[in-house]
């Protein structure tokens, strides 16, 4: 791994994770893989999940009742477990999403004007 | 749980299942099985630790790792019981020491009087200025007690007592009981329920009500055996019946000594109370200044409030008085006068036995640190095998806990036995130390230190440990020639700073030994060996008339006198050091003073042959005579012949001994001043009176035998006790013993301090050479190879010592610095405790400074001597 791309991804902040397994569900129930790949693709690669740490996120939604697990077959036809998202889930989804933008909202107002007196 | 199971059981089938199709797809991108496999597993990441994770999801994950990290710590521990038995018994030590002395600030100084509202409760003293310079403050008098009562508006009320003693008799063997004369509202003003009966009714305040006493239960219990029916029944105290009334609670405890202020001497047992029973008569005029005046503050109203009250009402009490002096007062917390002078030292031994633990801790810091290289590669498996930072630290943290708990817990049972051990030896006057035991408080206090010790040693080892890097750790065989600068560094400046709170502890204790010293160096006016001291006090009903008094006094000396092994003996009427009593004015007639602006003395009634007993030299004129006892006489102090004649020969001249109607009395003799209520108080003025009925104020109820012994005086105890007996059986003798002990009683708290301070000390100092020992001794194990090289160079044995003492000298000397520079800025901290001595006394900081460096030096030696043995051979075979 080159330095270069090591710096141009982005190690996630707490609690992400479980926003972008929320977003992800929202189209459609997913197995464990496949939300994985699915984060890595919308981000164009910038965010750089180890796929493993999807398993103690999604045990922690698990473990919220936000998203219950059903049998399934992948698209492969194997059989897979498949997480799909309840009504709590999605009510949660929408606290988490307007939470981050106000965050990130934030974040950008600080940042912004130091950008401009940056400049000349 | 169930669920939990079966989510983990699933979970190995999803990892797998993942890693299947990301190999499947890294296949599809046309990479090698081989390959795609390596691919999926690193972009999973660590598959231990992700299941780890993920099981922390759903358990008290947290119980189970802190089960194991005991488990896996106890482990560890069995398997170095030298390192495992010095932490646990230092930290016992510590944890104990500093367990023990907390019981005692938490009972001395930090339990509430058990009155109510106790910051409500302030002692009121009186000031008159023209005397302040020899009596800052007075007792309170009748007059000023009945005018606060009337008129003091801040004061919620106001209560006064005196102490009292009586003569029981009419249950077995005649025995002297003490207690207090109380006005009749002390118990409401204290906001005391009686445990049986009542409290005082304010009838019973005025004379003829006031046949009745309330017993304390301490005395109900020894004397009437707990029995309840005593209430309402008749009890013969000097000769009189008096009614019991009440029994006080067990919880209630009376202030004694002088914890009410100077000039007012409570006795250490508190067996009852009785009503004063005034005639209204004696409030008229201002009378003896001999009572505690207790005042209960309104709600909201301030210390200062009361006290502007209270000057503005004194003011008018003097004018009233035209006694030509003024009047002021002083209010003081109950509680601060109660503890008095005890807080400042006993804080001071608690800062010193935290000092000591903390100097434990600094120990096992170090001891821990040493350990750290092996437990680096320990813990670059760990992580290799998934444990994260937080996960290392915890399992090292738990371990030094563990350590705590169990020196904790031993140092709990070494408090417990400590204690009965400190009360023992403490000082009766030391207050409320028979209240002093392990409770609650002094518990969460023990469990919060072991805690708190726990993570101060623990925290830099744990933290090196988890932040050290795992791979040169884990390459085989890596064996580093020198320790690691920083890591060297690091434990030297926590021998530095061991060195230097030892060195601030034993200038401490070696300023407070040098004042012990000064202090029984002091000329005290009289002499102390071979002589003994018997205090007995006679029953009132028995002895009524003066020459009953009289003849009894004679009686005992004529026979005390015959005894084998005395070469003399006399009576006095309060022995030196036990206080002031019979306070009163010198009058020289023609002198323009008036009232209460006369010199004050202090008078004593002597026999014939006291100062020859005592061993008090006689400066000037003649001691007191046979033919005396019949004459207005005195024999006065060098003090009163200075202040009351200065340059003149006092021997003929003439005086008053207090009111102008007293016999002039004549100046006989004059013998040296001696100190009247402590070594560390300057010497009072003292009258001697002949004792005998022809003496003005002489009441003879009590009085103390000297009786100066050719033999050890304790021997003659017996024989003494039996001259008494004989005389009368029914006197009681109250104390015998050598006046050695009066002596070193009067020292009492100063000996404890300095005691364990210098226990303290000790310990700190052996446990900073322990520390030394271990660091140098380490370095030289690890540098055997360095030093075989130097050897082998041409290095001489005798350099490699001085090598190894240089360095391992150099923390210790700047602790040594850091700790006297931390004396001389803490002087003032201690000055308040020293006597005759500075803090900045040079020659207790050099006698320190020797003591250091050399057991320093010592500690560095012995593992220098190892290394100037070095074979240089074997030191380079070692590879």
């Amino acid at each position: 791994m080159s330095t270069k791309e090591h710096k141009e991804r982005v190690e996630l902040l707490q609690g992400t994770l479980d926003l972008l397994i929320l977003r992800t569900l929202l189209l459609g129930p997913a197995h464990g893989h496949a939300i994985a790949k699915a984060i890595e693709f919308k981000s164009d690669d910038v965010l750089q999940v180890e796929q493993g740490s999807l398993y103690p996120a999604l045990h922690r939604l698990i473990k919220r009742r936000w998203i219950p697990v059903q049998a399934g077959t992948s698209e492969n036809n194997r059989r897979a477990k498949f997480y799909r998202l309840t009504a709590q889930g999605r009510r949660q989804l929408a606290v988490e999403t307007s939470k981050w933008d106000k965050l990130a909202g934030a974040i950008a107002r600080i940042l912004l004007p130091a950008e401009q007196e940056g400049k000349p | 749980m169930s669920r939990r199971k079966r989510m983990m059981e699933d979970l190995d089938q999803d990892i797998r299942d993942h890693l299947e199709m990301e190999t499947q797809d890294n296949i599809g991108r046309g990479m090698s099985p081989e390959e795609a496999r390596y691919a999926a597993l690193r972009k999973f990441g660590n598959v231990t630790r992700i299941k780890e994770e993920t099981r922390e999801v759903w358990s008290f994950v947290w119980l189970e790792q802190l089960g194991q990290d005991i488990r896996f710590g106890l482990r560890l521990l069995r398997k170095s019981p030298g390192f495992t038995c010095i932490a646990v018994i230092t930290l016992a030590l510590g944890i104990g020491a500093n367990t023990a002395i907390f019981s005692m600030v938490n009972s001395v100084l930090l339990r509430p009087l058990a009155y109510r509202e106790p910051q409500q409760l302030y002692l009121v003293r009186e000031i008159i200025p023209e005397l302040s310079q020899t009596y800052p403050t007075l007792p309170a008098n009748l007059q000023s007690f009945r005018v606060w009562q009337r008129e003091c508006h801040s004061f919620a009320e106001v209560a006064i007592v005196e102490p009292s003693n009586m003569t029981l008799t009419g249950y077995g063997e005649a025995e002297q009981v003490s207690g207090g004369l109380a006005s009749a509202n002390l118990f409401g003003v204290l906001g005391i329920m009686p445990e049986l009966g009542r409290t005082f009714l304010p009838q019973e305040d005025t004379p003829g009500n006031d046949q009745v006493v309330i017993l304390a239960d301490s005395f109900w219990r020894d004397r009437f055996h707990g029995d309840p029916a005593i209430v309402g029944r008749s009890i013969t105290l000097d000769g009189k019946p008096f009614q019991v009334v009440g029994v006080l609670p067990a919880s209630f405890r009376f202030p004694k000594g002088a914890q009410w202020g100077a000039f007012l001497e409570f006795p250490p047992r508190t067996d009852y109370f009785k009503p004063l029973g005034l005639d209204p008569k004696q409030f008229d005029q201002l009378g003896e200044f001999d009572f505690a005046a207790i005042a209960r503050l309104k709600p909201g109203t301030s210390a200062r409030q009361a006290l502007a009250e209270l000057s503005v009402i004194q003011a008018r009490i003097a004018k009233d008085a035209k006694e030509g002096v003024g009047l002021r007062a002083e209010i003081i917390p109950l509680e601060s006068e109660v503890v008095g002078t005890a807080r400042r030292g006993l804080l001071l031994l608690l800062a010193g036995v935290g000092a000591v633990l903390l100097i434990v801790c600094l120990n096992l810091a170090n001891l821990l640190l040493v350990r750290v290289p092996g437990r680096v590669r320990e813990a670059g498996i760990r992580t290799a095998l998934g444990a994260s930072r937080a996960r290392l630290a915890r399992q090292l943290l738990t371990e030094s806990a563990l350590l705590a708990v169990l020196g904790g817990v031993l140092g709990i049972g070494l408090a417990y036995f400590g204690l009965r051990w400190l009360v023992a030896v403490a000082p009766a006057n030391l207050p409320r130390l028979d209240e002093v035991h392990v409770d609650a408080r002094v518990l969460w206090f023990t469990v919060f230190v072991s805690m708190l010790t726990g993570i101060l040693f623990g925290a830099l080892p744990a933290w090196r440990v988890a932040h050290a890097e795992p791979q040169p750790a884990l390459k085989a065989g890596a064996v580093t020639i020198t320790e690691g600068r920083p890591a060297r560094r690091l434990r030297e400046s926590l021998i530095g700073f061991e060195v230097g709170l030892g060195t601030l502890l034993l200038i401490m204790a070696g300023l407070l030994t040098v004042s012990m010293i000064r202090l029984l160096g002091v000329d005290k006016g009289f002499t102390t060996e071979h002589v003994l001291a018997v205090d007995v006090s006679l029953p009132p009903q028995s002895y009524t008339k003066p020459e009953q008094k009289e003849a009894f006094y004679d009686n005992v000396l004529a026979r005390v006198r015959a005894l084998p092994g005395v070469s003399s003996a006399g009576w006095i009427s309060r022995l030196p050091l036990e206080g002031q009593e019979q306070v009163d004015g010198i009058n020289v007639p023609g002198r323009s003073t008036t009232g209460l602006q006369v010199p004050v003395a202090n008078y004593r009634y002597v026999s014939l042959d006291y100062f020859k007993s005592m061993g008090v030299p006689l400066r000037q004129g003649r001691s007191i005579e046979q033919a005396d006892r019949d004459r207005h006489v005195a024999v006065i102090s060098e003090s009163v012949a200075k202040k009351v004649w200065p340059g003149e020969n006092p021997l003929g001249k003439q005086f008053h001994p207090g009111e102008d109607q007293t016999p002039l009395t004549e100046v006989i003799g004059v013998v040296a001043d001696i100190r009247t209520v402590a070594l560390d108080e300057p010497p009072l003025l003292m009258v001697y009176l002949p004792a005998g009925p022809a003496a003005h104020g002489w009441s003879g109820s009590h009085g103390s035998l000297v009786v100066r012994a050719a033999i050890e005086p304790a021997a003659l105890g017996a024989a003494v006790r039996g001259a008494i007996r004989n005389v009368d059986s029914g006197v009681p003798i109250l104390h015998l013993r050598p006046m050695t002990e009066i002596v070193s009683e009067s020292v009492g708290v100063r000996r404890f301090q300095m005691g364990l301070a210098s226990l303290f000390a000790i310990f700190a100092l052996l446990l900073a050479a322990l520390g030394i020992y271990g660091v140098v001794g380490y370095s030289v194990a690890r540098r055997r190879q360095e030093l075989g090289i130097r050897m082998a160079l041409g290095a001489q044995g005798s350099d490699l010592r001085n090598l190894v003492l240089l360095q391992g000298m150099s923390p210790v000397v700047m602790g040594w610095a850091a700790g006297v520079f931390g004396a001389l800025a803490a002087g003032r901290v201690i000055r308040g405790l020293l006597f005759g001595v500075t803090a900045q006394d040079p020659l207790t900081i050099a006698g320190v400074t020797l003591v250091v460096l050399v057991t320093a030096a010592l500690a560095c030696y012995i593992p220098a001597r190892r290394a100037m043995r070095t074979d240089p051979t074997v030191a380079l075979r070692y590879e």
